[in-house]
């Protein structure tokens, strides 16, 4: 068994994450990823003493709230930390071709 | 200099209302400690201007709650509204919040004051707190030592007593095992206790939010403060909050105590392991009853974190796009370039490893042999811990397997961070209370912690013990004794 991802399949994980790799980190994580997904496999010689899985620790029932209209954020204020914007607007690159 | 911060909460307050002080001493006084302790790297952003304004406010306010006029750190991955929340990382370094945690609500309503923002591993990913954008936090016992993660700066903090009280989260044991390797109270409360409402989500089926402090009292003062049901989160409990300084200073004979014999075998270093055993006897000498335990499932717990945190946080960092807020790909070629690189650059190395696992864990029929059966084995492990709470009142052992170790170590090891949690990591996939009281040094005169596990709701019981434990070992616990 090799001791590394290829590029391919580093670029693949790459994608799913939406992360762009410099070459050096592909070379890097090439070898780290690897380490931690033969680790992770260890779960595969676990033996279940039962089939119940647990998301959340507790067994209070969640509730909604009611939907009630409460204080807005102000929109000035909500465009403060937007990278580009123009007025009230996000702006993003063209996401459709014309 | 003056040295009301090193008195306790009751005690500050108790001057605070008779005008003894003023709440500006307390902050001008944190500030002067900050000042002179800037090589610890405790603190990413500090607001020293509202302190002070706010301190000044104060004067004309009536102190009509025990925390006003008392000085506050926060841990960066909690938002404060107008006060820069960068989660340690580059992705955020320029992020100003739009609205307060609940949490900093409540604060701010009990006229407690902010000092600043803590040093953390990135997203609290890490426990060293070496993965901060911002460069480590230094440990106050030895300063060529981490501090511990993924809350060290909180932890550096308090321990040196810059500022003593203090905020933290706990995903994977990052309050317990900072506050081991500095020596200090730190509390991963249930979860559900506290409102994770404004708390960066790294593992929400993990994460906690939790009092960091020098002793036990005020840690429960804090915990009080802070506990309770919110509306705006989901997982919140409803159940109603306990007192839990009720039973602190009360006798610890009749405590039936477990110690799972996992947390005592060879994985534990010798110097931690005698130091618990001492406190087993000091126990037993005072009528507690132990009994070694085990808990199923327990030495999987680690594989079970890098399964669960790595696949929610992969899920949770999505948000961070370069769209919306924080640092954003300039001149992006479309929209792929702008989310890719965006996140290339603003993420750094042990994130960007977490959320690329994650997403490969969580991706098609991965989700079913990895996710699913991490949850399976997850349900094992509460459900023989709430077990063993049905016979025992506490749940002991250290928490963390050495004492804190030299900075610039095992960075290039993407499993050390998670070894480094194994005793700690069990506690939040059961979703129970579990702390770390200071039991003494190793032979660097580094702190050793003792873990204190409590079943659900059951904070109070858990600061019963710590503070009996307080009380009889008497430690001083001050890193620059020496020095002053």
């Amino acid at each position: 068994m090799s001791d590394s991802l290829t590029r391919e399949e580093v670029l693949h994980v790459a994608r799913l994450a939406r992360i762009k790799l410099t070459e050096e980190e592909i070379e890097k994580y090439s070898h780290q990823l690897k380490t931690l997904m033969d680790d992770v496999d260890k779960i595969k010689e676990v033996k279940l003493n039962s089939e119940e899985r647990v998301i959340t620790p507790t067994e209070e029932v969640t509730v909604c709230r009611e939907d009630v209209a409460g204080e807005m954020l102000d929109p000035e204020e909500i465009m403060i930390n937007v990278p580009n914007s123009n007025g009230n607007f996000v702006e993003v690159p063209v996401m459709i071709d014309e | 200099m003056s040295k009301y911060l090193d008195l306790g909460i009751k005690e500050l307050h108790n001057k605070l209302v008779n005008k003894e002080i003023k709440p500006k001493d307390l902050v001008l006084e944190a500030f002067e400690r900050i000042e002179a302790n800037q090589d610890l790297n405790a603190f990413i952003t500090l607001d020293k201007e509202g302190a002070i304004k706010r301190a000044e406010e104060l004067e004309n306010v009536e102190s009509d709650s025990l925390y006003y006029g008392i000085p506050i750190a926060i841990k960066d991955n909690i938002v404060t509204k107008g006060l820069r929340t960068t989660c340690a990382s580059h992705i955020l370094d320029n992020f100003y919040p739009i609205y307060d945690a609940t949490i900093i609500e409540t604060i701010k309503n009990n006229n407690m004051i902010i000092i600043g923002k803590t040093n953390m591993d990135e997203f609290a990913m890490g426990s060293t707190s070496q993965t901060s954008y911002f460069g480590a936090p230094k440990n106050p016992w030895n300063k060529t030592k981490v501090s511990g993660g993924s809350s060290g700066g909180s932890a550096v903090c308090v321990s040196a007593g810059l500022v003593p009280f203090a905020l933290g989260s706990d995903t994977g044991g990052s309050i317990r095992q900072p506050s081991s390797y500095c020596g200090i109270v730190g509390m991963k409360p249930t979860y559900g206790r506290v409102s994770r409402y404004g708390l960066i989500a790294f593992g929400s089926s993990l994460d906690q939010i939790g009092p960091m402090t020098k002793t036990v009292y005020d840690n429960a003062l804090l915990l009080n403060l802070i506990s309770g049901h919110d509306d705006k989160d989901l997982t919140s409990s409803r159940k109603p909050v306990d007192d839990y300084t009720r039973l602190i200073g009360k006798p610890i004979d009749g405590l039936k105590i477990g110690v799972p014999k996992f947390f005592m075998s060879e994985i534990v270093s010798d110097e931690v392991k005698s130091k618990v055993e001492e406190i087993i006897k000091l126990l037993e000498d005072n009528g507690a009853q132990i009994e070694y335990i085990d808990i199923d499932y327990i030495e999987n717990a680690v594989t079970l974190y890098q399964i669960i945190a790595m696949g929610e946080a992969s899920s949770n960092l999505a948000r961070f796009d370069g769209i919306k807020y924080g640092f954003s790909k300039k001149d992006p070629e479309g929209i792929d370039d702008l989310y890719e690189s965006t996140r290339g650059e603003g993420f750094g190395e042990e994130v960007k490893r977490r959320i690329m696992v994650g997403s490969y864990l969580l991706s098609g029929d991965n989700a079913k042999i990895y996710y699913n059966k991490a949850l399976q084995i997850r349900n094992g492990i509460r459900e023989s811990f709430l077990k063993a709470f049905e016979k025992y009142d506490l749940i002991i052992g250290p928490n963390a397997t050495t004492t804190a170790y030299n900075l610039g170590e095992g960075l290039d090891d993407p499993l050390k961070t998670f070894l480094d949690d194994i005793l700690v990591i069990p506690v939040n996939m059961a979703g129970l209370p579990g702390m770390n009281v200071p039991i003494g040094f190793g032979k660097d005169k580094l702190p050793i912690g003792l873990q204190i596990i409590g079943d659900e709701f059951e904070e109070a019981k858990m600061y019963q013990l710590a503070s009996f434990i307080e009380e009889k070992l008497n430690l001083d616990l001050d890193p620059f004794k020496e020095v002053k």
